[in-house]
């Protein structure tokens, strides 16, 4: 076919070739955008938004810090509460991971694990707390148990997949050299899958720290509380900053952290650039 | 993929202290013959079963090397001495004694400063003559090695034979190898099997 024949021929594409699926989403996300700008109308009061947001803003700032004390020992109950939920979901998911990796398991029990697997982590961390709240009171147990099952969901799913990818070469190579089975899975197959999991975990114990501020608003202990206490009484603005800026602190510091381990990792795994 | 046999009626025996050279253009079945030695494949026909395996403590080297890569090397290594020791015994960790003659193959291959390193640092020379730090530290009787040399340069490629030898004739064992180099051949081995491209029964066996 000649340069020219391509050219004549490509207008006449039927008009309606470039509805496929992306053109349509795409066609459909701008109707929805259109048909909802009925939202941006507020409450059609007459406000002074400007004058609200200064005023705020002149509570909020600057941040109280006489209260860093008792702000520091509520962070602090936070952390325990990530920290030991990570630690009973990665027990717990270690199992459940058994149960829902294809090479491992019969497919009847990979269905029916995957599938509550789907259930747990479709529940917001926020209702497992308010759940929790309703089953053991309102104190920090109802934090662990809610961040317990709500990550198992997440472990569990990342677990069964490095199971399912995890090397089995070294693991055969170390039994036809003469070793036990358990010899065999410590030596050949656990060292490539014990970075993993350790980064899933890190990874998981970072993301409990940011819901377990949260959850304290509904009651499941935490600096959530003190959140919402702040925010609840009148002209507490500035405490409320100082409990967000020490949040911020303490993120940010788990996220360096987790983010260098977790290079370190990587460097085990995949190896660092080498030549041969 | 047709069915096709790969070798018939191959018949040989090896004594311990031989040292035999399997060569071959690809595609022959020398992989699969070892693999057989090893006992890990099943031949259609004859008594070639697993004989190896039974009789004799076999270990294997395979170009995909089979190491476990998130372990340090030395781990790697001395995880060839596990069919000695009980699981308890190595729960937590190696005896001593393994542990100086992990180091000093290491050291013979060349790799002494490279024992706390993660495995997957390494390059492919490296891990190569890895693989054989912990087939040789299993100490088999008959010591299986698919193209061990393959991807070592010329000076690694003479070390690393003349120690398999030794260590084979130390323990008074066998060596079966798959070569390229004839001239490797003729330098190392004692015997030599070729095997053919064409003719399944067209192999030949000869001493060096």
């Amino acid at each position: 076919m000649s340069k020219e024949e391509m050219n004549s021929e490509s207008p006449q594409l039927p008009w309606h070739s470039r509805f496929d699926l992306q053109g349509i989403t795409f066609a459909l996300f701008i109707l929805l955008g259109i048909s909802s700008l009925p939202a941006l109308e507020g409450s059609g009061r007459d406000l002074d938004y400007w004058g609200n947001l200064t005023g705020f803003l002149d509570q909020f700032l600057p941040p109280d810090f006489d209260i860093l004390p008792q702000t520091l020992t509520g962070i602090w109950e936070t952390i325990q509460i990530a920290g030991i939920s990570t630690l009973l979901a990665t027990v717990l998911s270690l199992v459940l991971a058994l149960g829902a990796a294809r090479t491992l398991s019969p497919s009847w029990l990979v269905m029916i694990t995957r599938m509550l697997l789907n259930c747990i982590r479709t529940i917001p961390s926020l209702l497992w707390a308010i759940l929790a709240v309703v089953l053991v009171g309102s104190n920090s147990l109802a934090g662990v148990i809610a961040l317990t099952f709500y990550s198992s969901g997440y472990l569990a799913k990342f677990f069964s997949e490095a199971f399912e990818s995890a090397d089995l070469q070294a693991q055969k190579a170390l039994r036809s050299l003469g070793a036990s089975s358990l010899q065999a899975f410590q030596y050949g197959l656990w060292p490539n899958l014990r970075p993993v999991i350790w980064s899933h975990c890190l990874w998981m114990l970072e993301y409990n720290v940011r819901s377990a501020s949260i959850i304290g608003y509904v009651g499941a202990g935490g600096i959530g509380l003190h959140l919402k206490l702040y925010a609840e009484s009148a002209e507490s603005w500035d405490k409320f900053s100082m409990v967000l800026l020490c949040m911020l602190v303490i993120v940010t510091l788990l996220d360096l952290t987790g983010e260098k381990v977790r290079k370190s990792i990587r460097d085990q795994l995949e190896g660092k650039k080498k030549t041969d | 993929m047709a069915e096709r046999w790969l070798f018939r009626n191959l018949k040989f025996s090896l004594n311990r202290g031989d040292f035999l050279a399997v060569t071959g253009p690809s595609g022959t079945g020398k992989t699969s013959l070892l693999r057989a030695l090893n006992g890990e494949l099943n031949s259609e026909e004859g008594s070639v079963r697993n004989l190896a395996q039974a009789i004799l403590p076999c270990g294997a080297i395979f170009q995909d090397l089979q190491l476990a890569n998130g372990a340090r090397a030395i781990q790697n290594a001395l995880s060839g001495s596990l069919g000695r020791h009980s699981t308890r015994d190595t729960l937590f960790g190696f005896p001593a004694s393994e542990k100086s003659s992990a180091i000093e193959l290491l050291d013979r291959l060349g790799l002494a400063d490279k024992g706390e390193q993660w495995t997957s640092t390494l390059s492919r020379g490296e891990r190569q003559r890895l693989a054989i730090a912990r087939t040789l530290l299993a100490g088999p009787v008959l010591l299986l090695a698919d193209e061990p040399v393959a991807s070592l340069d010329l000076d690694w490629a003479e070390n690393v034979l003349t120690l398999l030898k030794e260590k084979q004739s130390q323990r008074n064992g066998a060596l079966v190898c798959v070569l390229h180099d004839l001239e490797q051949v003729e330098r190392h081995a004692t015997h030599q099997l070729t095997l053919s491209e064409k003719e399944p029964d067209g192999w030949s066996f000869r001493k060096v």
